[in-house]
């Protein structure tokens, strides 16, 4: 795909046609991109303020929206996701997360992604390419306890599987609520594993709870299958 | 000052020590603590810093985590309320996630059901 940032749309709900552009605003859209890098490097590192509980690793809360219906093309970008900032302390981590709502509260087709800093939340990123994610469905009404949770595991490094938690997802959809944690490796079993039990553990999940691990190719395959068959058929 | 170094009794940090559990109700109630406590908020040598989540939430309280971010992007029915009506303000202040004020939720999910449909946010 020559657009990274479909990337960032929901590869669970099997409605991507809505998100379809032309090639000359997946054009626009990474010249875009280019400029938002360069943005992101010019900003400082944020550190611990004095007195404050460092976390082992910084972190970036961002926030996505798909827009109702086919999006406004060049903008569908600008529209979809927006960094809502970085931390490196609890404190910190607090500041941003008391101003932000709770994800049972938020309407529409929206996500929260909380990643460290530096790991852009796609599959393409060279953190999360060889990766993959668990999933955990959720019936509404769960969503905001259950993030709060997964987080704050994520935050106090209670997954012990060194480096290899690379962030968190909590999508709002119209039937159910998702979340899924992020991980670099997806062949290495025993981290996956090691998620896996500790996501039972710190969610305090129902035992029935559904639990799916998929890698980021196979992400992008069924993206890049889906978007040929439609082109095939005469798309839109 | 004295530089004989020789004298010390220092000892390495002990990275385990054994608890023997014999009922459940002696397991920890939080899932993060380990039987006989937790022993270690950083890793021996420093390795890791790890919280549980009750500390974690304990922090909350603390008046440097109650400040307003710097920079947080003003993104309407996200990190500020959905619209600008003076009343919809006025609702529990401006803390949309806070845990402990009294039933944020009910009047916030009742603010965001009002007003449906959120506005488009501009990105930078």
């Amino acid at each position: 795909m020559n657009n990274k940032f479909d990337a960032l749309k929901d590869d669970d709900s099997g409605d991507h046609e809505q998100d379809q552009g032309s090639p000359k605003d997946s054009e626009k859209e990474k010249i875009e991109d280019d400029d938002k890098e360069q943005i992101i490097i010019k900003k400082k590192m944020v550190v611990p303020g004095a007195g404050e509980h460092p976390l082992q690793y910084n972190y970036t809360f961002w926030y996505s929206r798909r827009t109702p219906g086919r999006p406004a093309s060049t903008q569908s970008y600008e529209q979809n996701i927006k960094q809502i900032g970085s931390f490196a302390s609890v404190e910190q981590f607090w500041r941003f997360y008391s101003h932000m709502i709770r994800p049972g509260d938020l309407t529409g087709h929206s996500d929260f992604h909380l990643f460290k800093e530096g790991i852009k939340p796609m599959w393409e990123d060279d953190a999360n390419k060889m990766g993959g994610k668990w999933i955990i469905r959720l019936r509404k009404g769960l969503a905001s306890r259950c993030w709060e949770n997964l987080i704050l595991a994520m935050l106090g490094e209670q997954f012990m599987v060194g480096e290899e938690i690379c962030g968190a997802v909590v999508s709002v959809r119209f039937q159910e609520d998702i979340i899924s944690i992020w991980n670099k490796t997806a062949s290495d079993q025993a981290t996956t594993a090691r998620i896996r039990d500790t996501l039972r553990r710190v969610l305090n999940l129902p035992p029935n709870t559904i639990m799916e691990y998929k890698t980021h190719t196979d992400s992008i395959k069924a993206w890049e299958d889906f978007h040929g068959l439609v082109n095939a058929s005469g798309g839109r | 000052m004295s530089t004989d170094f020789q004298k010390t009794n220092a000892k390495a940090i002990p990275s385990t020590r054994t608890v023997a559990v014999n009922e459940a109700d002696h397991m920890p109630h939080d899932y993060s603590t380990t039987p006989g406590g937790t022993l270690f908020s950083t890793t021996p040598g420093g390795t890791r810093i790890i919280y549980d989540r009750k500390f974690l939430l304990e922090c909350r309280s603390s008046p440097l985590a109650r400040t307003p971010p710097r920079g947080l992007p003003t993104i309407p029915g996200v990190t500020s309320p959905p619209t600008k009506e003076p009343n919809a303000k006025a609702v529990n202040g401006e803390l949309l996630n806070n845990n402990s004020i009294v039933a944020p939720e009910t009047s916030n999910a009742e603010m965001f059901k009002a007003n449906n449909q959120l506005k488009e946010f501009k990105c930078f």
